[in-house]
């Protein structure tokens, strides 16, 4: 790393580019950096806090009035809708608990701690970065693409727009689930992530990317959510884009994230791939990622029947819990059959993530398709999720959860699967009542491509759009060196050398019978996963 | 003074340690290793992936013990290890030069 050259010469703008990129790879030069720019936070945010004490000390205040209360001690309604999203918001938080255990039991033991602590870190990140910018970017009124109001949740009205529903219950109900997509990224990146490149990337996961695409879908004025109607995008095709409680917005984003993180990445060291004559890396505490599972399950009975935001509309939210559990149980059979048709063993791998998928699925449709639609729509997501398993095996994609087959690909399937099975019966969730007068048809039941187009473009623009910039994320940080692990603290073990402790440090876990299990350096002849991690070494150090 | 390591199966410990005991042994050490040797191992399957365990669990029991009783304590082994398969194990036995009893620093055949 050269310093400064003897005489003071000018810099052209692109050799101060190219030294600010040497600088930002060195440790030092970061470290400098760092400190100067948090200086320069601290002075302006002293300037401030000396602005307000002045203003505050020496001046009148003028407060303006806050608009009119809508909520009346009277109305019943307002309270109990509230109270049932309260509810919502609290079983989908519980997912947190159920993400956390499946990560750590299907990674290795040495892991663990690593999975743990970003889980931890990742759900308190998600709160201030949504409370700050997220919720705005995605519910505020704004243009099309994003919101810009109600920064910081100022100036925000009492109920949420014509839910009646308090808006902070709003508020948590959405931090719940934009804690449950930013869950899911990490999920495909398990193992070899060092942990200031997961805050960077969850920074702009939660900050950016879910809230400004999710704004297209859930906006008030999202521009797919107003798709087909006049004065809005491509109006000729009459029908919006409908996401009920985010097979799209929540798992799709995730699962494209998680993806891109999972390539750029690159796989764990010492994973052999079955083209290659090697296979996954076994589990390590099987009971946990099962029950896992199952919380999440759990949860998801706030997910899907907590989006109508109303327990006024009490006939769907019935229907909405009975076709999440049908299409749950349904995956959860056709998952574990495929398995054993295939295998010739009742695999616990792929009937909790069948089980998944099929939750996955349901989760865009919910609100129209029948219990038998559920069931049929439930049963495909369990066989496309173990067909995804074995093509990103097949793509040397190391995944340590399925967390891009189950929410990336069945989330896909999902809001395809309302254009086939909207039974015709159900239109829109209401906070009084439903409104049925303009009910959505799918192609089964005599309605033609009209929904399937709509929900073609929705799920293809998202999908397209969060791969794109994901990507991109991702190259960023790893040019920085900060996204994968050096190779040599990988081998020597992840939890003890960015946690400082292993998972079970009273047990001597060995993992010498495992296949792969012990972190090894491949031999010569599997030049594609090695040549990868040791330029990538190469780069970092 | 002889030391008998024998590595068996696991589903054989209990037998083989009774039959131990029921010879007059008093004192062993047992641990859960594994290895193999001219068995190969078997496939199992994860997640679609097929994979050859050839690290396959087994118990070692060590024990010193007298040279009078080693035959009886070898031929009781042998007759409660044994399956007939492959995989039933291996008996090493090894010459102790010295035993010593911590908690009365007796030496010798004493110790045992």
């Amino acid at each position: 790393m050269s310093v400064i050259a003897e005489k003071r010469k000018r810099l052209s703008l692109s050799q101060k580019f190219s030294r600010l990129a040497g600088r930002l790879r060195d440790r030092e030069w970061r470290k400098y950096g760092g400190a100067l720019f948090a200086g320069k936070i601290l002075g302006v945010g002293l300037v401030l806090l000396v602005m307000m004490v002045v203003s505050g000390l020496f001046f009148t205040h003028v407060y303006a009035q806050t608009g009119t209360p809508e909520v009346k001690a009277a109305d019943v309604v307002n309270p109990v809708n509230t109270a049932w999203t309260l509810i919502a918001a609290f079983l989908v938080f519980g997912m947190q608990v159920g993400f956390t255990m499946l990560e750590a039991g299907f990674c290795r033991s040495r892991e663990t701690v690593n999975v743990l602590v970003e889980c931890v870190v990742d759900t308190c990140l998600c709160g201030i970065l949504f409370y700050a910018i997220g919720f705005a970017f995605m519910f505020s009124h704004g243009n099309g693409f994003i919101g810009y109001h109600w920064f910081f949740l100022q100036n925000a009205p009492a109920t949420y727009e014509t839910t009646g529903v308090a808006f902070l219950a709003v508020w948590i109900f959405q931090f719940a689930f934009a804690d449950t997509c930013s869950t899911i990224t990490s999920g495909a990146m398990i193992g070899r992530t060092d942990f200031v490149g997961d805050l960077l990337y969850s920074f702009c996961v939660t900050g950016f990317i879910y809230p400004i695409v999710g704004h297209w879908a859930w906006g008030p004025d999202g521009w797919l959510a107003n798709m087909g109607s006049d004065g809005h995008f491509y109006p000729a095709l009459g029908m919006g884009f409908h996401d009920f409680a985010g097979s799209t917005v929540v798992h799709t984003i995730g699962g494209f994230i998680a993806l891109a993180g999972a390539i750029v990445l690159g796989p764990r060291l010492g994973r052999k791939f079955k083209r290659d004559g090697g296979q996954p890396m076994l589990p390590h505490d099987l009971t946990i990622a099962v029950s896992g599972g199952l919380i999440l399950w759990f949860g998801w009975y706030g997910f899907n029947p907590g989006s109508t935001l109303s327990a006024m509309d009490f006939v769907g939210i019935g229907r909405v819990a009975t076709n999440t559990t049908l299409a749950a149980c349904a995956a959860g059979l056709t998952s574990i059959l495929y398995g054993y048709f295939k295998m010739k063993t009742w695999d616990a791998g792929y009937t909790t993530n069948g089980f998944l998928a099929g939750l996955v699925a349901i989760t865009c449709p919910c609100y129209w398709v029948s219990p038998t639609g559920a069931v049929l729509l439930g049963g495909i997501a369990g066989v496309l999720v173990i067909v995804g398993v074995d093509a990103l095996e097949w793509l040397r994609i190391d995944d340590p959860i399925g967390a891009v087959p189950v929410h990336g690909l069945c989330g896909i399937w999902g809001t395809l699967s309302l254009g086939l099975f909207a039974c015709g019966q159900y239109g829109a969730t209401g906070p009084i009542a439903p409104d049925n007068s303009a009910p959505l048809r799918g192609l089964f039941y005599g309605g033609g491509m009209q929904v399937l187009k709509a929900q073609m473009i929705g799920s293809a623009c998202i999908t397209l759009a969060t791969f794109g910039v994901a990507t991109v994320v991702m190259h960023v940080v790893n040019a920085m060196g900060l996204l994968r692990l050096p190779a040599e603290d990988e081998l020597y073990g992840m939890d003890l050398h960015e946690h400082g402790i292993s998972a079970y440090p009273e047990y001597v876990i060995s993992a010498i019978g495992a296949p792969g299990g012990m972190t090894q350096e491949l031999p010569v002849a599997h030049a594609k996963a090695s040549t990868a991690v040791s330029s990538l070494s190469r780069a970092v150090s | 003074m002889i030391k008998i390591e024998a590595i068996i199966q696991p589903n054989r410990f209990d037998a083989v340690k009774q039959a131990l005991i029921d010879i007059g042994v008093d004192g062993m050490t047992v641990s859960e290793v594994r290895g193999h040797g001219r068995q190969k191992g078997h496939k199992e399957s994860y997640r679609g992936g097929e994979y050859t365990v050839d690290l396959l669990p087994k118990v070692k029991i060590e024990t010193i013990v007298e040279d009078k009783i080693v035959e009886a304590a070898v031929d009781a082994i042998l007759k409660t290890a044994s399956t007939g398969k492959m995989g039933d194990g291996k008996i090493f036995l090894y010459k102790v030069e010295e035993a010593i009893r911590i908690r009365s620093q007796e030496r010798g055949v004493a110790a045992i």
